[in-house]
């Protein structure tokens, strides 16, 4: 696929500019987000939101992937990227509404979505989901120019807070809008309904089990 | 001649290494002509971008994904082998090597279970199983790595004297609750009958037969197929934003029981990694896949 002549979308987002995406619309990413696929991370995070801290790297307002980095260390700080990729973001589901509302995220993503309670505090703040391609790590990693910090290095290097220079990241697919809608509830919800249709369309010609036996 | 310890040290950690920057042959062919039947335009678009990277992968030798998973074999021994050495021990060191000389390196993410402590190393780790082949003089060793795409989303139910109908509702119901979570277009295997351990195992190794290949049996293949066009009937699609291609291909085996009957799923992401090698009494290592 050709993914020079998608169109480009600047991170951070404002609030307003994260509303007027569209579910399905396909972009390129530049500017930084920060990345992590650390469910300590997260429970962390949270923690300290709770508590009313900061985050060790500037996030508010800001976007955050769950996105594994790989890069060499020089002297404690992160040298060259290895590479990237995308991690499932719906087992953080029940962390996310709160550090979306308390760090004013205008952009999240990763795969497989986020749950209903997160696309509400989406709606809220102005906030939109991103879809990356899991397992295109091989083209994703070209879109990532450098690692330009990490935080919380007691944590192992996919844990911690990785902040990332994006130039041309994706393709990416909006797949929760800053509305409330989700590809991923409308998805499940239109395969639940199919369901009958599908299992009566699946049933064997005959049936070969003998009752008698 | 025999297969040593030092030659299948060497050969399971190529097997791991060869995994994590291609992806098998037929795996290819599948998202070529998906991107042909694909119905949704923008999954079209994806099953390109998937097919184009991991192209990118194999002839730059780039990681296909950032989690390499948990190395896992499956080894299949003839009875004309001979040993020599402990071979389970290889498995092991072969792996411990790997992980400290791998370029790029590779992510920690062998887990503890009871305390999540993340290791290049741990209990039974690389996970093995063992089987035995006829009476031939190689061993057959298959490697596949397990992530959250190939391994969160396998699940189990048990049956009683269940109908045709009652067990592919439940395989149903298991792709369901799935979703589209597992980075498909997911390979789908499903083992029905023994008992829980075995189903479980007929489910993976099912997962690692070829697309293409159907099973022998005329009544599963036609399940296989039946299965595969009523998967594909969900639309959840690739990476589960929508489309028509959420399976390559969905794989039965089955085995006989006592009437209760385990029902066991499990998938592997689009990336589906596999190699495999066979090693004879000779030293000859021919490579499979």
């Amino acid at each position: 696929m050709s993914t020079f002549d998608l169109p480009r979308l600047k991170l951070p987002l404002t609030p307003a500019a994260a509303r007027a995406l569209k579910l399905g619309d396909l972009f390129l990413l530049d500017g930084e987000a920060v990345a992590t696929v650390g469910m300590p991370t997260q429970k962390r995070m949270v923690s300290e939101v709770a508590a009313g801290r900061e985050m060790p790297t500037p996030m508010r307002g800001g976007a955050f992937f769950h996105m594994g980095v790989s890069y060499d260390e020089v002297d404690g700080r992160p040298g060259r990227l290895h590479y990237v990729n995308p991690t499932t973001s719906s087992r953080f589901s029940g962390l996310m509404p709160a550090l979306i509302r308390e760090l004013g995220l205008t952009s999240v993503g990763g795969k497989g979505g986020l749950s209903h309670e997160s696309a509400d505090a989406m709606r809220e703040v102005g906030c939109v989901y991103f879809s990356f391609v899991g397992g295109a790590s091989a083209l994703l990693s070209e879109g990532v120019e450098e690692v330009v910090d990490s935080a919380w290095n007691d944590l192992i290097m996919q844990f911690r807070l990785n902040r990332v220079r994006l130039g041309g990241f994706g393709p990416v697919t909006v797949a929760i809008d800053a509305h409330g809608n989700s590809i991923y509830e409308r998805l499940m919800t239109s395969a639940q309904a199919r369901l009958p249709e599908i299992l009566q369309g699946l049933r064997a010609p005959t049936s070969p089990v003998d009752e008698k036996h | 001649m025999a297969i040593t310890y030092d030659l299948v040290k060497e050969v399971t950690a190529n097997l791991y290494d060869w995994s994590l920057r291609r992806i098998p042959e037929t795996s290819k062919s599948a998202l070529r002509d998906a991107v042909e039947t694909e119905t949704v335009p923008h999954a079209r678009k994806t099953l390109a971008f998937m097919l184009d990277s991991a192209e990118t992968a194999e002839r730059t030798g780039r990681f296909l994904c950032s989690d390499a998973g948990v190395p896992s074999y499956a080894v299949k021994i003839g009875s004309g082998v001979r040993m020599q050495g402990d071979i389970r021990q290889a498995i092991v060191d072969g792996f411990e090597h790997l992980v400290q000389t791998i370029q790029p390196p590779i992510l920690r993410f062998v887990t503890h279970p009871l305390t999540n402590e993340r290791s290049y190393r741990g209990k039974d780790m690389p996970l093995v199983s063992y089987d035995l082949l006829g009476d031939v003089d190689y061993m057959d060793i298959t490697c596949a790595p397990k992530a959250l795409g190939g391994g969160r989303w396998a699940a189990i139910e048990t049956l009683v004297s269940p109908s045709l109908d009652e067990i592919e509702r439940c395989i149903l119901e298991m792709v369901m609750r799935a979703g589209g979570q597992h980075c498909p277009p997911v390979v789908i295997g499903v083992g029905i009958g023994g008992t829980f351990d075995h189903a479980a195992k007929l489910s993976k190794d099912a997962t690692l037969r070829p697309f293409g290949e159907h099973n022998p049996d005329p009544m599963v293949a036609d399940m296989e197929e039946r299965l595969t066009r009523a998967v594909n009937q969900t639309g959840f699609g690739p990476m589960g934003v929508g489309g028509s291609t959420t399976t390559f291909g969905v794989h039965v085996e089955y085995a006989s029981g006592h009437g209760f009957t385990p029902v066991a799923v499990s998938f592997n992401c689009w990336i589906n990694r596999r190699t495999r090698a066979k090693i004879h009494n000779s030293g000859v290592v021919e490579r499979i896949e």
